[in-house]
């Protein structure tokens, strides 16, 4: 007998963010503020609750935080445009049945204006470049159906020369492989079609290992447990075809732990204080796994799979079989 | 005596920008004056100002520095200061310096340490490189695997390219890191980066000397403490690279397969092939997957051994993984 997912606790977690505006925190994440919205509502989705946050207040807001200087979205109004909120924004708007509040061709050229000479992509004009930003690029232009505007060979081409002894990837070429960025770099090849770059035995083993005798998973060799991992790892082998590698049943266990039962939310790790961030990527993991009366998620997108495979941009990825409700 | 710039003379003549000027506001604010991010509204009210006035100033530089000390992840901050130390023409040197307290607190922000990269780009200076670098084992030594330190001195490193300056003493810190946490996974990884994944350092020009070096090396690593992933995955690594057949090392990983350590008596000291520590847990999984995999390679009647190995290890040594890979040729040999 273990802990249960509080689907409905987890709900008014998520519902309660952002209404005291007041507080010192929201303020202070108002740079995270996209992401936030994105986390919240994947959560929600895949909790089959998405009509649990006001849907025309949300599209107003994505769209208040368009930066018409640079034609992409902040990630909160007056804040300069990036590829990572750009992303968020996509997504939820995509979520929303709402896309066609987006000036495509204008988003389009911010994103690719953003790639480097070395097919890297920088996060925004003040040019930081990170393998995360590549695949916001590419998961981005696939949702707005302009993929092929870019130039895949140039991209592919950055992904390989990140690729690290042990199989892995990591944020730049030279950089530690981290199991955050080996998704980003999975995920990015996916939708490319280009998976044939990864050795996926290696890579596969590399990510399995990552998990830990508390059935959690960490990013990289001795590193602590984050319930975070459990996406970017598990949505990386499931995009591999090897979930199985990993043990389920503890990893499942280790999530429910780090659920807070009083407040809600998830945190990164049991006893830690939840956040949206970690209770979205704990949910997916958990749908990943075949809980229980969860929604199925794409892994390449973390968006709700029926959604994604209703635009035809499914990959040939295998979760564990939704397991049914006791 | 309030340190809100709304109370300052010298910001007198901005007027600031509320949050939800130009947006409807999902629920209108009110802020008191015992609101505890007031000073952090007022700060960001006045820099919404200056970012609209495009307004780039010695004044702009400090909000931008209060706004950061606040708030190290505002991104938008970060390249507004940028935009005004360059148009004002500031010592850049003289802002690494003020931003290396920032650095060291808020060392798992992204921003901080681009910042540096730009200043370090534009300075352009080996001098201030090698400095840099020293700067960072600072860093690192409060936190040795902060994954944005680390590749930010992997770039510093490749952008530069400075063998003498800049590359000469990068193994031996990364040895000495080692000494002092064989699993620093970050640090494993440097010392493969700076011998065998950009370029032939100075000295090391004679490739068969290194590939005997770093294997002695990581064996070394291994025998003090066999169940490190990293520095079997560091072998596995160096094997790939230099093209060594697993078979070469069998001798040496064949005694961490077994329970214990061979009796004193029945020891023979091989330099090349040290022998686990006194401390050691054995057996160790990774030298089982290893042998595994050298019996796999060997094939014909090796392989029936591996099948064994991989028995023992999902049955028992390494029951989390035990749907990995091999659980096809372990059910074909039912």
């Amino acid at each position: 007998m273990g802990l249960t997912l509080d689907i409905p606790l987890h709900v008014k977690y998520i519902q309660s963010l952002g209404e005291n505006k007041d507080d010192l925190v929201y303020h202070l994440t108002a740079h995270l503020r996209m992401n936030a919205i994105y986390w919240g509502l994947t959560a929600l989705c895949v909790m089959k609750q998405k009509d649990a946050l006001n849907r025309d207040e949300m599209i107003e807001f994505v769209m208040s935080c368009w930066d018409d200087e640079a034609g992409a979205f902040g990630a909160h109004p007056d804040h300069d445009a990036h590829l990572l909120s750009t992303l968020s924004a996509i997504q939820v708007l995509t979520m929303q049945d709402a896309l066609e509040r987006v000036d495509i061709p204008r988003v389009v050229k911010y994103i690719l204006s953003l790639q480097q000479s070395s097919g890297v992509f920088a996060g925004d004009a003040y040019g930081e470049v990170d393998t995360r930003f590549l695949c916001c690029a590419v998961l981005a232009l696939s949702l707005l159906g302009r993929l092929h505007e870019l130039d895949v060979e140039k991209t592919v081409g950055y992904i390989r020369r990140c690729r690290n002894f042990d199989g892995g990837f990591g944020a730049r070429e030279g950089a530690e492989s981290h199991a955050a960025q080996v998704f980003v770099c999975v995920a990015a090849l996916a939708v490319l079609d280009r998976l044939d770059e990864i050795d996926q035995d290696s890579l596969g083993w590399w990510l399995a290992e990552r998990q830990l005798p508390n059935g959690g998973l960490n990013g990289r060799p001795e590193k602590l447990e984050d319930v975070c991992y459990s996406f970017w790892v598990l949505s990386a082998m499931s995009i591999l075809n090897k979930i199985p590698w990993i043990n389920a049943k503890k990893l499942t266990a280790f999530i429910l732990s780090a659920q807070d039962l009083e407040h809600g939310g998830i945190a990164d790790r049991p006893g830690d204080q939840p956040d949206v961030f970690h209770t979205n990527f704990g949910v997916a993991g958990l749908s990943l796994l075949g809980y229980p009366g969860l929604d199925d998620l794409d892994p390449v997108y973390c968006m709700p799979a029926s959604l994604i495979e209703s635009k035809g941009l499914r990959k040939g990825w295998t979760a564990l079989p939704r397991r049914e409700l006791a | 005596m309030s340190d809100l710039l709304a109370d300052d003379p010298e910001w007198a003549d901005v007027v600031p920008i509320s949050q939800y000027e130009n947006v409807n506001p999902i629920a209108p604010i009110f802020y008191s004056e015992e609101c505890p991010y007031a000073p952090n509204k007022d700060a960001t009210d006045y820099f919404r100002a200056v970012v609209k006035t495009g307004e780039m100033s010695p004044r702009v530089l400090k909000l931008t520095e209060t706004i950061i000390q606040m708030n190290p992840a505002h991104y938008t901050a970060w390249q507004h200061r940028y935009k005004t130390l360059i148009a004002l023409r500031s010592d850049l040197e003289e802002e690494l310096r003020l931003m290396d307290d920032i650095a060291k607190q808020f060392m798992k922000t992204y921003q901080v340490w681009h910042h540096r990269r730009l200043l370090l780009t534009a300075i352009n200076s080996v001098d201030v490189a090698a400095l840099e670098l020293e700067f960072l084992r600072d860093v690192l030594e409060v936190d040795t695997k902060n994954y944005h330190t680390w590749s930010y001195r992997q770039w510093i490193l490749a952008h530069f390219n400075n063998e003498a300056r800049l590359w000469a003493r990068e193994r031996a810190y990364a040895e000495a890191l080692l000494d002092a946490d064989v699993r620093n996974n970050s640090a494993w990884h440097h010392r493969f980066f700076v011998v065998f994944a950009s370029g032939v350092r100075l000295g090391d020009e004679d490739r068969e000397q290194v590939r005997k070096r770093e294997l002695a090396y990581v064996k070394e690593q291994i025998a003090v403490a066999p169940n490190n992933a990293s520095a079997w995955n560091y072998l596995r690594g160096v094997l790939e690279t230099t093209k060594t057949p697993f078979e070469e090392l069998t001798s040496f990983v064949e005694p961490y397969t077994a329970s214990q350590r061979p009796a004193p008596s029945e020891e023979v000291v091989d330099l090349d092939n040290p022998l686990p520590t006194e401390k050691a847990e054995l057996p160790c999984v990774a030298a089982l997957e290893f042998m595994a995999d050298a019996y796999e390679k060997r094939g014909g009647d090796a392989v029936p051994k591996a099948v064994e190995i991989w028995k023992l290890l999902a049955n028992e040594k390494d029951t989390m993984r035990k749907n990995g890979p091999r659980m096809n040729e372990l059910n074909n040999t039912k």
